[in-house]
């Protein structure tokens, strides 16, 4: 067992690119912050694939159902991938974890606070919303100190591609799409934009020990710059408006500027009190105890098998 | 419940290499499970799973001792050798 002395040694093991194994003797707070911070993940990607299960049945065509389909497995498969991660670090079970969420002790991403309203917001959550959960991801996989963390995120971030990919292809196909159908994409980019972009979170601290534990490897505002240069230039290209009257474009450099941001609002769903908090909640609280027998099975065939 | 572990070799000549883990009752639907979670899109072609139970795992200090200087080459004295004196290519 690899141990360090103390927490500036420990850092300074993080400093030289040292990657953390769950067999390590993990320093308390690093150990309970990357816990924390993956269990949030978990917790998100669970939430996000309920949604999405809620829009097989309602996604037009059978193709877009398949891939409704694929994707649920894809974002409950993360769930699972991420939790298996967490137990491993020996702060909660995974059946602790799921029980403090459906309890609403714990949190999960702003953007799953929001209802989906119809399939153009279905396709602006996966267009947009993935895009900013895509890119957080790929900035905390490039670097990330706690190994499990990081080889799981490959894999995560490889399915989550390939949802973007399908985000765009809708989105785009409705930019193209009838006068109604324009405007029904007009309407969910309005609804999505500022969660979207609020899910980067405010402006990272100076001592943010995520970061300084090599967790994130970028700073919040970096990650929503880039978002921000990104998709202005991609709504607008598809003849959409962004919900924001002080957007502008630097004359100097091309870089757009949005406005301040209030956020409120993200502040709300870390409370478990935005819009839809409450309905998602015990939305999948439901989807839990109505699989309960399927896991009795389960643990029932396991003690056969014994 | 039992915690699997999953390994997957890709086509070709690449090693088996460690996928993750996840849960399962037995053995039958651990295969089940393995093949859903890891290997829905081509990830390999063969597939280990393992009761974590079973996994041996060797002390890291002992397999840090196995490692020996006189194990390697770092090649220095030989380039040294190589650009200078007897012996060196015309």
């Amino acid at each position: 067992m690899r141990n360090w002395r103390n927490i500036g040694e420990f850092e300074d093991f993080l400093d030289d690119g040292g990657i953390v194994e769950p067999n390590d003797d993990i320093p308390d707070p690093y150990r309970k912050a990357v816990f924390r911070f993956i269990e949030m993940h978990a917790n998100s990607e669970y939430m996000g694939g309920l949604t999405e299960r809620d829009w097989i049945p309602k996604a037009p065509g059978l193709h877009r159902k398949m891939t409704a389909l694929a994707k649920s497995q894809d974002e409950i498969g993360h769930a699972h991938l991420l939790y298996m991660v967490a137990a491993d670090l020996g702060i909660k079970t995974r059946e602790e974890m799921v029980t403090d969420l459906l309890e609403g002790r714990t949190h999960f991403h702003n953007v799953f606070h929001y209802r989906v309203h119809s399939w153009t917001d279905q396709i602006a959550v996966a267009y947009l919303v993935d895009a900013a959960a895509l890119a957080s991801q790929q900035a905390v996989f490039k670097n990330c100190s706690y190994g499990p963390y990081k080889r799981i995120l490959r894999r995560v971030i490889v399915e989550e591609g390939f949802h973007m990919r399908n985000g765009e292809e809708m989105m785009l196909l409705m930019a193209r799409g009838t006068d109604v159908q324009h405007q029904m994409m007009q309407e969910s980019i309005n609804r999505w934009w500022l969660p979207s972009i609020q899910l980067f979170g405010p402006d990272s601290k100076p001592d943010d020990e995520l970061l300084r534990w090599h967790i994130k490897s970028e700073r919040n505002e970096d990650l929503r710059d880039r978002y921000v240069q990104k998709f202005v230039p991609q709504l607008l290209a598809g003849g959409f408006t962004i919900p924001d009257q002080d957007l502008r474009q630097d004359n100097e450099n091309g870089k757009w500027k949005i406005s301040d941001i209030d956020w409120q609002p993200l502040m709300d769903t870390m409370r478990n009190i935005g819009p839809d908090s409450s309905r998602r909640i015990s939305d999948a609280k439901r989807a839990w105890y109505d699989a309960e027998w399927v896991r009795t099975a389960l643990d029932d065939a396991t003690k056969a098998q014994a | 419940m039992n915690t699997y572990e999953v390994f997957l070799k890709k086509a070709g000549k690449e090693p088996f290499s460690h996928a993750g883990s996840f849960d399962a009752p037995d053995s039958e639907l651990a295969l089940l499970y393995a093949r859903e979670t890891y290997g829905r899109r081509g990830e390999g072609d063969q597939m280990w799973v393992v009761d974590r139970a079973n996994l041996l795992i060797a002390d890291q200090d002992d397999l840090a001792m196995a490692d020996r200087v006189h194990k390697h080459n770092d090649g220095q004295l030989l380039a040294e050798l190589r650009r200078s004196g007897r012996g060196k290519a015309t």
